[in-house]
């Protein structure tokens, strides 16, 4: 089938070419008129258009059509096969007059076989750039999607991506998080009535996807919230609305249901446009889930932090509580050891002892819960400043050696002389060395020897059991390391780690005989930490540990740093 | 006889506080809350108060903030006892003029030594 115009002013051509031409498949059209020639080709629109080169003005003619016309073939009738050079870029084809009828018909046909083809080429580049572009969207729209863990954002993305691929006149995405909602994105403004009819539609929708069975929110069209996005307010939407083409879809939350979408467009939609809706409802399925995890992990992140903070004061206000009541039994006490009431007889004297012994034992508890509790708030306070570890070790030897003694065991220290000095607290490390050593008396049996050693040593050298490691790495450079060796119980390489946990005492019967909160390692851990510092051990079981803690050597810490600054 | 004023809602403090002091030749005067503290310090006008900070009424920092900014008692020493120990604290007992700061659970020897330091014992 092919339209053909004719445009002539000769007779005997005109007829002719309508004896060429009046038979299937062809419409053929003839005019010598220019003002009907436009006409005819606004009306029929022609596929092929033969100018005769005697018709008057014909270039200009030809020019004029060309600007009218889009896909219509050109073909010129030449006379004697002459061809004037700037008519050649209009024309597809030539005839001349001589052509036989055969010539005529068959170059018409070959030119009309061209122009269907390049007609389906054009079509199949159209779909194709259409599906590049939606595959486009698609991607966008997911990348979108992975980017977000925020619901709200990701249900404008959804309606984003269906925008620019659908170009629809108006979507209700109803969701049912907390409360529901309904949004409305429309091209036009919707009256109070159509918007009425809308919600109604959208509960009835919402209803039907549960069939028979209850649907998991009370949804009541009178009492849907709505928020509405209008892109032109000027005009507005009419009931025709509901006699545009439409689709609906439910939007999931992994397995559980979020809510659904109807789109609706005035043309029809396609087979590949349902394709496109559906896979962008479904797409926002998974990343409203992890937004809806996220959102709980958030939830519980505060709770915790809250629980903690709680925890921290808890402990604060019980430990000070405490101190009271046991002030006065501990003056108690002392007033009756001391012998202020009058004398008290031997196992008197040991059950008073045994009393002081365990008040003592007590308050060290409560410090260290405090201790802990301080550090876990952020609370503790540091006072650094340059000294030599020395000092410190001389201290805890002295005010340990008495415990000692008492036990029958040997404290030794052995002392690298001049060793350089360390920014830190004095105070916390000798805390530090003192639970370090009073650990190693408690756990070392009669007659043996404890030994606290103190050297340098470049971090690449420390070497550590396994379970140490991710702490000895975070080191550089040079430290100051102390070392506590004891012929004790010693410890599992299992427990090791654990001896660092707070309240984790090593199940061990000795360990509940000689006491203790169990905080005091967990908190040497944290005054370390505190230094830049670390603390691990090496251990075997009946073969003692060794205990040791490394303070980098001239290394401000950035906290006090900073402070120093500002000084 | 050298007088000492114990202020502390704790009555079981107080008394041993006491019986450690008379023992060591000073008169006590206790008083259970802060007003009555207040009120016995500018009537006997003690050599030194021994004080609690947490009491009901009017607390030990007040307390020690209106003696210390009156002239006339301004130079009574002041130890102050507290079951708290965070630096803060202490910072608020320098701040309000409080002469010794100890931390409960304390050694009754201690509270006697800083006394005895204090009245030239």
């Amino acid at each position: 089938m092919g339209k053909i115009l004719f445009i002539s002013n000769r007779l005997e051509k005109i007829q002719q070419y309508s004896e060429i031409f009046n038979k299937k498949p062809y419409e053929f059209f003839t005019s010598s008129d220019e003002n009907a020639i436009f006409e005819i080709v606004e009306i029929n629109n022609p596929d092929i258009i033969i100018f005769d080169h005697s018709f008057d003005n014909i270039k200009q003619l030809i020019k004029k059509l060309k600007s009218v016309t889009t896909s219509t073939s050109f073909i010129f009738l030449t006379q004697n096969g002459n061809i004037e050079n700037d008519i050649t870029k209009y024309i597809n084809a030539f005839l001349t007059e001589e052509m036989s009828d055969e010539l005529v018909l068959s170059t018409v046909a070959v030119n009309l076989k061209t122009k269907h083809s390049l007609e389906q080429l054009s079509d199949t580049n159209k779909n194709l750039a259409d599906s590049l572009y939606r595959l486009n969207v698609l991607y966008s729209t997911s990348s979108q999607f992975a980017g977000s863990l925020d619901k709200e954002k990701l249900i404008n993305y959804m309606i984003e991506g269906l925008d620019k691929s659908l170009s629809f006149d108006l979507t209700c995405t109803l969701c049912t998080e907390d409360e529901p909602v309904l949004l409305l994105n429309s091209l036009y403004e919707i009256s109070d009535e159509l918007l009425s009819a809308l919600k109604l539609r959208t509960v009835l929708n919402y209803k039907s996807l549960f069939e028979d069975k209850k649907p998991p929110f009370e949804i009541e069209a009178d009492t849907l919230k709505v928020v509405k996005t209008v892109k032109y307010p000027a005009n507005r939407f009419t009931f025709t609305l509901f006699q545009y083409d439409n689709m609906f879809a439910p939007i999931s939350l992994g397995d559980n249901f979020f809510g659904c979408i109807e789109i609706f467009k005035e043309t029809p939609f396609t087979s590949d446009d349902a394709t496109c809706f559906q896979t962008i409802a479904q797409q926002v399925s998974l990343p409203l889930k992890s937004a809806t995890l996220y959102q709980e992990i958030m939830e519980t992140n505060l709770k915790l932090e809250k629980l903690e903070r709680l925890k921290s004061e808890f402990i604060s206000i019980v430990s000070h509580e405490l101190r009271t009541p046991l002030t006065a039994i501990k003056n108690s006490l002392d007033i009756l050891s001391g012998g202020r009431c009058g004398d008290i007889n031997e196992s008197g004297q040991k059950f008073l002892s045994m009393a002081q012994r365990n008040v003592q034992r007590l308050a060290g508890i409560i410090n260290d819960l405090l201790d802990l509790s301080k550090i876990e708030a952020g609370k503790m306070d540091y006072h650094f400043a340059n000294m030599n570890i020395h000092s410190v070790i001389d201290y805890v030897k002295s005010s340990l050696s008495v415990m000692a003694k008492e036990k029958g065991l040997n404290l030794i220290a052995e002392e690298t002389p001049d060793l350089p000095d360390i920014y830190a607290d004095s105070q916390r490390l000798e805390q530090v060395l003192t639970n370090l050593v009073s650990n190693a008396i408690k756990f070392t049996p009669e007659g043996k020897n404890i030994i606290i050693r103190s050297h340098t040593a470049d971090a690449s050298q420390l070497n550590t059991p396994d379970c140490f490691k991710e702490d000895i790495q975070k080191l550089q450079g040079k430290y100051i390391v102390v070392c506590v060796e004891d012929q004790g119980i010693g410890i599992a390489e299992k427990d090791l780690l654990r001896a660092f946990d707070k309240f984790a005492q090593i199940e061990n019967s000795l360990s509940r005989k000689v006491g203790g909160s169990g905080l005091g390692l967990p908190i040497a851990k944290q005054l370390l930490q505190a230094h830049n510092g670390a603390i691990w051990c090496e251990s075997e079981l009946n073969k003692g540990s060794r205990f040791y803690f490394a303070i980098p050597i001239n290394i401000v810490p950035a906290k006090m740093e900073k402070n120093l600054i500002l000084n | 006889m050298k007088k000492i004023l114990i202020v502390d809602d704790e009555q079981d403090i107080v008394e041993s506080l006491k019986f450690v002091l008379e023992a060591a030749d000073y008169i006590c005067y206790c008083a259970y809350n802060g007003e009555d503290g207040l009120k016995l310090a500018k009537e006997i006008m003690p050599d030194i108060i021994i004080l609690d900070v947490m009491m009901p009424k009017i607390n030990g920092y007040k307390i020690s903030r209106l003696l210390k900014y009156d002239n006339k008692y301004k130079n009574i020493p002041i130890l102050m006892i507290t079951a708290r120990s965070q630096e803060e604290d202490k910072l608020i007992g320098e701040e309000t003029g409080a002469d010794e700061y100890i931390t409960k659970p304390f050694d009754l020897d201690d509270v006697v030594k800083i006394v005895n330091r204090y009245l030239g014992q």
